[in-house]
């Protein structure tokens, strides 16, 4: 299978980021999550957390125990040795998200598509989407893809606080905020669904449906979607 | 937000460095002790008191079962930690016992104390430093500084030169809008020719640039990925000195290399050990 060139930059002096092409494409996420789990297989020494995304996926590693160039070249190393066959005959599932079309940006989305309101609702409602990733905050599901009609880039400014449940879209994707959070995407509607609940024993709802993850290991666990954010370094000191 | 100064207090009263305690954002307030107790505080720079003596800056002190520590006010700094031998006695939530409050689990009920709250300890440590032992202060970050270093991001390849000399020449001012999931910067404007990606991992740190080209430096509830490009990473060692910056306080950015980073956080964490022994030794 060909490859395109990987490349390898480092985020800050923990991480690095493989980045495996520019174009988002379903086959593309496949390759990011097929090289994930190969990862986690290899168990490289010194890798602590690997993050997926559209493009790229990111492996913090300890720095005490490696460098930035010898890290990087083993985790490109791997990377292009990583298969990346489709998974066989998973079973696809479906998860029903009851949404109520009134969010802030409704109008708005509607008058920079061209749609009218009930457009945007019928074009949003009336599509299955997969879940690419998770991430952002916990419970946060990526889901494609949305109609073409509907895509607009980022808000310029993210709003300070999205409520949880709001039901959003940007680019090719749409979403629901599982919490009170930040937020640059288009509110168009929202739900009453539960996304994340950290007492549950899947805390996120939705992590079981990311379809190259769900064929091994029986984890119903989806990458890093509990990743706590601040990494703590100097316990590696304690008695 | 300053795992240092967590790391520390915790040293201090004789504590695993990760134990549990209390984080004091700005305002002041009361805690009264129901156990005899070692204590201490670090961090931010307080008018404190236990009992009407003074309580000085990370220095293991004693409390009486009854006494009330006293924080009149934070003169410096942003986060002050305030941490009890044996640590707070919280359940650990998907690995954590940290209090994640967007989300409102963790910690105590997923929430910020308040007052009437009461929160247990853990058993106390064996061994403890003596009352009086302090972390000597050479060994703390320079929380006055004002410089933080940085290393270029991810994506620097979408910022053009003038923007990361913008980014290091400039001085900028921590927003009013800021809290422990970033700290949005104040100062001149950075063109970045994409304005958003598709979404990639992300960390503390992280300095991202959204559409109005004004940063957001990523603190310790960052987003795991987000679709703003990055144009540089704050320094590990150096995210206590920011996270302690309140807003209306500036800051510089100089950027450094991975390995000179590598070899400021190896600093940091040799001091962390310092105090770690000096305490153990006491």
């Amino acid at each position: 299978m060909s490859n395109t060139q990987l490349r390898a930059h480092p985020l800050g002096d923990t991480a690095v980021t493989i980045t495996f092409g520019a174009d988002r494409s379903a086959e593309l996420l496949h390759r990011v999550h097929s090289a994930t789990r190969s990862l986690k297989a290899a168990s490289i020494p010194h890798v602590e957390d690997i993050v997926p995304a559209y493009l790229a996926l990111t492996v913090f590693y300890d720095p005490l125990g490696t460098s930035y160039e010898e890290v990087s070249r083993k985790l490109l190393d791997a990377c292009n040795r990583a298969t990346h066959s489709m998974p066989k005959g998973a079973p696809s599932r479906e998860h029903r998200i009851p949404v109520k079309y009134d969010g802030v940006d409704l109008e708005a989305v509607a008058v920079s598509t061209g749609l009218s309101v009930e457009g945007v609702v019928a074009s949003h409602s009336g599509r299955i989407y997969t879940v690419d990733l998770l991430g952002f905050v916990p419970g946060f599901a990526y889901l494609s893809e949305l109609d073409a009609a509907l895509q607009l880039p980022r808000r310029a400014q993210p709003r300070p606080r999205v409520v949880a449940g709001s039901v959003a879209i940007a680019a090719a994707q749409t979403a629901v905020y599982p919490l009170d959070t930040p937020g640059g995407w288009h509110i168009i509607g929202r739900t009453q669904t539960v996304m994340f609940d950290a007492t549950r024993d899947a805390p996120a709802l939705l992590a079981h449906l990311i379809s190259p993850c769900r064929t091994e290991g029986g984890s119903t666990r989806g990458p890093s979607e509990c990743r706590g954010a601040a990494r703590w370094i100097y316990s590696r000191l304690a008695p | 937000m300053d795992l240092f100064a967590l790391g520390a207090v915790n040293a201090v009263v004789g504590n695993s460095l990760d134990a549990a305690a209390l984080e004091w954002a700005l305002g002041g307030g009361a805690v009264r002790f129901d156990r005899d107790c070692f204590f201490a505080v670090a961090g931010a720079t307080a008018r404190a008191t236990v009992s009407g003596k003074d309580v000085a800056p990370c220095t293991t002190t004693f409390a009486r079962a009854g006494d009330e520590l006293l924080v009149e006010q934070i003169i410096s700094g942003r986060f002050l930690y305030l941490a009890c031998d044996g640590g707070i006695d919280v359940p650990s939530l998907l690995g954590s016992q940290s209090t994640y409050l967007p989300g409102h689990f963790g910690g105590y009920e997923g929430r910020m104390l308040r007052s009437g709250d009461s929160v247990r300890l853990g058993a106390r440590p064996t061994t403890h430093p003596a009352e009086g032992f302090h972390a000597a202060a050479d060994l703390m970050p320079r929380y006055d500084s004002g410089i933080v270093h940085a290393t270029p991001g991810t994506q620097e390849d979408l910022f053009d030169e003038s923007a990361i000399r913008t980014l290091t020449e400039g001085e900028y001012k921590i927003s009013a809008a800021s809290d422990r999931t970033g700290y949005k910067l104040e100062g001149p404007v950075l063109a970045n020719s994409l304005g958003t990606l598709p979404s990639e991992a992300g960390c503390p740190g992280a300095i991202q640039v959204p559409g109005d080209g004004l940063p957001i430096a990523l603190m310790a509830d960052a987003p795991t990925i987000g679709g703003y490009p990055k144009i540089a990473v704050v320094s590990e060692a150096d995210l206590p000195i920011l996270a302690q910056r309140r807003p209306g306080e500036s800051i510089r950015f100089q950027l450094i290399t991975i390995d000179q980073s590598h070899r400021a956080l190896k600093r940091r964490l040799s001091d962390m050990h310092a105090i770690s022994q000096h305490a153990s030794r006491s």
